[in-house]
């Protein structure tokens, strides 16, 4: 793990896939097919896990320390046990905000460059 | 049915991936698939799914094994191997020099050794060659790789020359043999020696 030796601003930008699925898991644990469906539904459709994806990705996040696997299932009795759950680390949280701001500024200006419109007050 | 020949297929091509990924991820991906084929609808969704799916393990294969040889420190293996491909091209070198030096000047005492250096120039530039092609590009136990390469390519060649000079009456039979059978046990010894001192095989 190299999250005490790093800072969440050494981690971006993230790649598209990692930053949804800290999104997908910002709010509570969820197992892989969990996340696909929280990505796929946050992006009306636009945006698929394949497998291969989102446990590389998965891979990745956990050994560096961004998400850790939970050691029991938080609804053992709802699903199946074979199921692994995933959920956010503090560096991880932290990563992912220092993410959304950056994308924040980027927002800024685009729209200082009115590539996009402008928010209108109240 | 066709949703479980479906599933075989990709839990043969999950093979693909490297084995300590498959291994900690292989049973979740499948689980991931089965998921989202009770989810298609239709056969078009699913047509798309598994289109989806086959692009989704072509791109990322090999970003998992880059990352696989970055973990087993590239740069370490690559000199490893280098030291490795370095001492075979010098004694295969040497076997050939002392060779031509022998028979040029009618040295005895190296043209007694004649046959056995010639079989180990020869089948140590092929073996090794097709050695490390395999052990850079398959899974295969590196000596079970040694053992294979050797057994086939000494033996090959000596059986080929019995059956094509065997009747031939200057033919020394005997001496290729023993030259074939002598190159064997010297080019597996050193592979067997090696990968004993430089990546001894873990405690079970």
């Amino acid at each position: 793990m190299r999250e005490s030796a790093q800072k969440p601003e050494d981690w971006l930008p993230l790649t598209p896939a990692m930053f949804h699925i800290l999104l997908a898991l910002a709010d509570k644990e969820r197992h892989g097919y969990h996340i696909m469906r929280e990505v796929d539904e946050r992006t009306d459709g636009n945006v698929k896990l394949g497998p291969g994806t989102l446990y590389g990705s998965i891979k990745r996040m956990v050994s560096e320390g961004l998400v850790e696997e939970l050691e029991e299932r938080p609804d053992p009795e709802l699903d199946d046990e074979r199921r692994r759950y995933y959920r956010l680390t503090d560096f991880g949280f932290r990563v992912a905000k220092a993410e959304a701001k950056r994308l924040e500024q980027m927002v800024k200006s685009a729209r200082a460059k009115k590539l996009l419109p402008r928010v209108k007050a109240g | 049915m066709k949703t479980l020949l479906g599933r075989r297929v990709y839990a043969v091509m999950l093979l693909a991936y490297p084995k300590d990924f498959r291994s900690e991820y292989g049973s979740q991906m499948l689980q991931l698939l089965r998921d989202c084929e009770r989810d298609a609808q239709t056969r078009i969704e699913l047509i798309g799914l598994w289109i989806r799916t086959l692009f989704d393990l072509v791109s990322t294969v090999p970003d998992e094994h880059f990352q696989n040889l970055r973990k087993e420190s590239f740069m370490n293996k690559l000199r490893t191997d280098l030291i490795a491909l370095g001492g075979c091209v010098f004694l295969v070198a040497l076997a050939f020099v002392l060779l031509s030096y022998g028979r040029s000047h009618e040295v005895t005492a190296i043209l007694k050794f004649g046959f056995v250096l010639d079989a180990i120039a020869t089948t140590g530039i092929l073996g090794n060659l097709i050695a490390f092609a395999l052990m850079q590009f398959t899974s295969i136990r590196p000596l079970k790789i040694a053992f294979w390469t050797f057994l086939l390519v000494c033996s090959v060649p000596a059986l080929a020359l019995l059956v094509l000079a065997g009747r031939d009456p200057k033919f020394q039979s005997f001496n290729v043999v023993i030259g074939y059978v002598v190159s064997f046990f010297f080019w597996y010894g050193l592979h067997w020696l090696w990968s004993h001192k430089v990546r001894p095989t873990p405690a079970t």
